[in-house]
């Protein structure tokens, strides 16, 4: 059964492990990954909590049909952010998450410090911490080689920090495979305080089904009737850099920091046809039909011997465009070096975009930076994600994310795209009213994966929306009408989904036709036997998006915070596609105050005394 | 009837391995499934699907030709069959090996295949 998969407590101050089960009630309230991950964190939440102390737990949890026949198979890594100051939490693919639950564990709670670097093995029920003197400096990659050597087994999967952890660099990632990486919010700097280097995993244990014969033939209609569509279709083809062109035409990408919205008729050189000659076929995370990563190398140039699974657009915009880098094969190296150092991609690209601007202006000069930072600069940009992951140089200063503000002075603040402390991705949202709304009310800051209406940029009829949103919303990419709503059904559904462990682009994300509550519920009662509803996991949505709300509370958050950059505000457009457009303060509050409202929130953010009472959140 | 592999073609998603577990053996556990996928996932990331060639001459089975009939609608073989088999192409876990039985004629495996790395012949 999947219920049986326990959680594991493991405490490196004490060295102790503890091994529950599950309880029921806690799966019917929370299900798994995100929700359960939410529900560990807020009981150990303060506002005073250092990131980097050993008591911020670091929270492993696999969604609750992880490793099963699904639709992705993914894990939430969660902790109180190093980078923000407050919630954080990754969700990363791959084989990983599956390969816990194989091992007999949902979910893995690391909690106190080691004295010296040790990684944990997992197998079978079976919990081991191990010197990992050996695995010290390595990059992400060999650490993975190493490790699969040690223990003479090449199906282990591990998930581990490179050297941007290990230096406490505060957006370091969490990596697993080529590719997948837990990338944002800094979980790999607080793997690194713990002195954990890695984690290895091995399991071979069966997941009995609820009722197996009904399971089958639903998980192939389902899936057939999924994989059939345009969506998924052009996602298995392309990957995300589909969305490059898209946002590009539109202009809602971020280039040079945001001071421009798209790169007009260049675009076709970061574009996913771009990408075609370097790829090789498709790869897909466990337990997935749509295969969305490229497996691609670069066989000649400057770059040649450059290779990796996708590259994502996030990783693509974040390096290239908002660089004002449009040489698709330094962004690919870029990635790469991000990958094997165990950088997040998008900080790493947004922080880089902020110095440059700063640079552009004056606010810095070569004091700081110690070399010219331009805009588009190759040997910059890459050189600059080798200072951040060593912390080296003008990199020791951008390590430490929005923090470097210090240093910066107070007139670098409006430069940097942020939100909640955390930088804004390889978008601009000035256009897009929902996205806006989104990046706003994210509660781990700023975060298209939050609640993003992809769905929005397709103009879809609008009964077609008032019947899936259950309200009038507008079909107009520019509008404001009804975006809260668009927005709170989107945020609501995917707390379920990565409680789930499916993947975003299976469900109602850029495409009206893929997953959603119903789906859901009918997998989780043939796979586990628990009745939930499509109206109680609604419900449950609600209590992870309260929940996490809760904690921000905490930390003194409220409405004023969930706000943009006063460029989005104060600055139309400039050019290109989207020119003149800007976010008016007066309709953003109104969208806002239905967002609120959908959620039972009061006027300044914080979730109501009935509507926690309802969601059995009363303290 | 045999399955036939194209190599490059498989996105490596186990979704093969997960259904034929099930199907056979109502539990999901890629272990215990007659097709298995090999990856060289931190190198070159190809994946090769391996399961069995359905060979004329089944060099897995020593003895009577009229035995084979009979054990390739078997699933679930002994390990030491597997030793025999000059592709190594049965997958074994445990004391058993697994062997593709090509589920009465409807392989389940190729039905999630959306890459087409598997297809029947």
């Amino acid at each position: 059964m999947l219920l049986d998969r326990k959680i594991a407590f493991i405490d490196l101050t004490t060295e102790k492990v503890r091994v529950k089960p599950i309880p029921i009630a806690l799966r019917r309230e929370f299900l798994g990954g995100r929700g359960i991950n939410i529900h560990l964190l807020s009981r150990h939440y303060t506002p005073s909590l250092d990131p980097f102390s050993p008591d911020n737990p670091l929270i492993f949890g696999a969604g609750l049909l992880t490793g099963c026949l699904s639709f992705g198979s993914r894990i939430t890594i969660t902790a109180k952010s190093p980078e923000s100051g407050h919630l954080g939490d990754s969700n990363m693919g791959g084989d990983f998450g599956a390969e816990l639950i194989k091992a007999g564990f949902s979910h893995v709670v690391i909690s106190g410090k080691s004295p010296n670097p040790v990684y944990i093995v997992i197998q079978d029920n079976q919990i081991e911490v191990r010197d990992a003197k050996k695995l010290t400096g390595l990059d992400t990659l060999e650490t993975q080689k190493k490790l699969r050597a040690a223990l003479k087994d090449d199906k282990v999967q591990i998930a581990c920090i490179g050297p941007a952890g290990e230096n406490l660099v505060r957006f370091a990632a969490i990596r697993s495979g080529m590719k997948s990486a837990a990338g944002r919010t800094g979980m790999g700097a607080v793997m690194g305080s713990k002195n954990v280097k890695a984690l290895a995993v091995r399991g071979t244990r069966d997941i009995k089904l609820s009722d197996p014969k009904k399971y089958l033939p639903y998980y192939l209609a389902t899936m057939k009737s999924l994989a059939g569509t345009k969506w998924a279709q052009a996602l298995g083809k392309y990957g995300t850099p589909l969305l490059f062109s898209r946002a590009n035409a539109l202009g809602i990408l971020s280039i040079r920091n945001n001071q421009s919205t798209s790169v007009g008729d260049q675009g076709y050189r970061l574009a996913a046809e771009a990408l075609e000659p370097y790829s090789n076929g498709m790869l897909a995370c466990f337990s997935c039909p749509v295969h969305c990563r490229h497996r691609f190398v670069i066989e000649k140039g400057q770059y040649q011997g450059t290779r990796g699974e996708g590259p994502e657009y996030g990783s693509i915009g974040s390096l290239g465009s908002k660089l004002g880098n449009l040489d698709l094969e330094n962004s690919m190296y870029a990635i790469e070096l991000c990958n094997r150092y165990g950088l997040d991609t998008i900080s790493t690209g947004s922080y880089i975009a902020w110095a440059m601007e700063l640079y552009q202006r004056g606010i810095i000069d070569q004091e700081v930076t110690k070399r010219p930072l331009v805009w588009g600069d190759r040997e910059t940009i890459t050189d600059v994600i080798h200072q951040i992951a060593y912390r080296k140089d003008f990199g020791n200063i951008l390590a430490e994310g929005h923090f470097a503000q210090k240093v910066f002075g107070a007139a670098s603040r409006d430069y940097l795209m942020e939100i909640k402390n955390f930088p804004i991705e390889m978008t601009d949202e000035r256009l897009p009213k929902s996205f806006a709304l989104g990046m706003a009310t994210a509660s781990r800051g700023a975060c298209h994966m939050r609640s993003r209406a992809s769905i929005d940029v397709l103009g879809l009829p609008e009964e077609v929306l008032k019947k899936l949103y259950g309200g009038p919303v507008s079909n107009d990419l520019a509008s404001y009408a009804g975006k809260g709503r668009m927005v709170w059904w989107h945020e609501v559904l995917n707390a379920v989904s990565d409680s789930l462990g499916i993947c975003r682009f299976l469900t109602v994300f850029s495409s009206p036709h893929a997953l959603q509550y119903r789906e859901f519920s009918r997998l989780i009662t043939l796979a586990t036997g628990l009745d939930l509803s499509p109206k109680a996991l609604k419900q449950i949505g609600e209590r992870i998006c309260a929940l996490e709300k809760m904690t921000l509370v905490k930390d003194g958050i409220s409405r004023e915070h969930d706000t943009l950059p006063k460029r989005y505000f104060d600055e139309p457009i400039p050019e290109g596609p989207a020119r003149g457009a800007f976010i008016s303060r007066n309709e953003f509050a109104h969208m806002l105050d239905d967002y609120y409202r959908l959620h039972g929130w009061n006027k300044n953010g914080v979730p109501k005394k009935n509507t926690l009472k309802r969601l059995g959140l009363e303290a | 009837m045999k399955i036939t592999v194209n190599r490059k073609r498989c996105s490596g998603c186990h979704l093969c391995e997960l259904v034929c577990s099930l199907f056979h053996g109502g539990s999901v556990n890629p272990e215990k499934s007659a097709i298995r996928i090999k990856k060289d996932d931190l190198t070159t990331s190809m994946n090769m699907p391996i399961l069995c060639r359905q060979c004329k001459e089944m060099k897995c089975l020593p003895g009577k030709k009229a035995e084979g009939e009979r054990e390739k609608k078997k699933f679930i073989w002994d390990k030491s069959r597997a030793e025999r088999c000059p592709f190594g192409a049965l997958p074994v876990f445990g004391n058993k090996a697994y062997h593709c039985d090509l589920c009465q004629g409807r392989p389940q495996c190729v039905k999630v295949c959306t890459t087409q790395a598997i297809s029947v012949r």
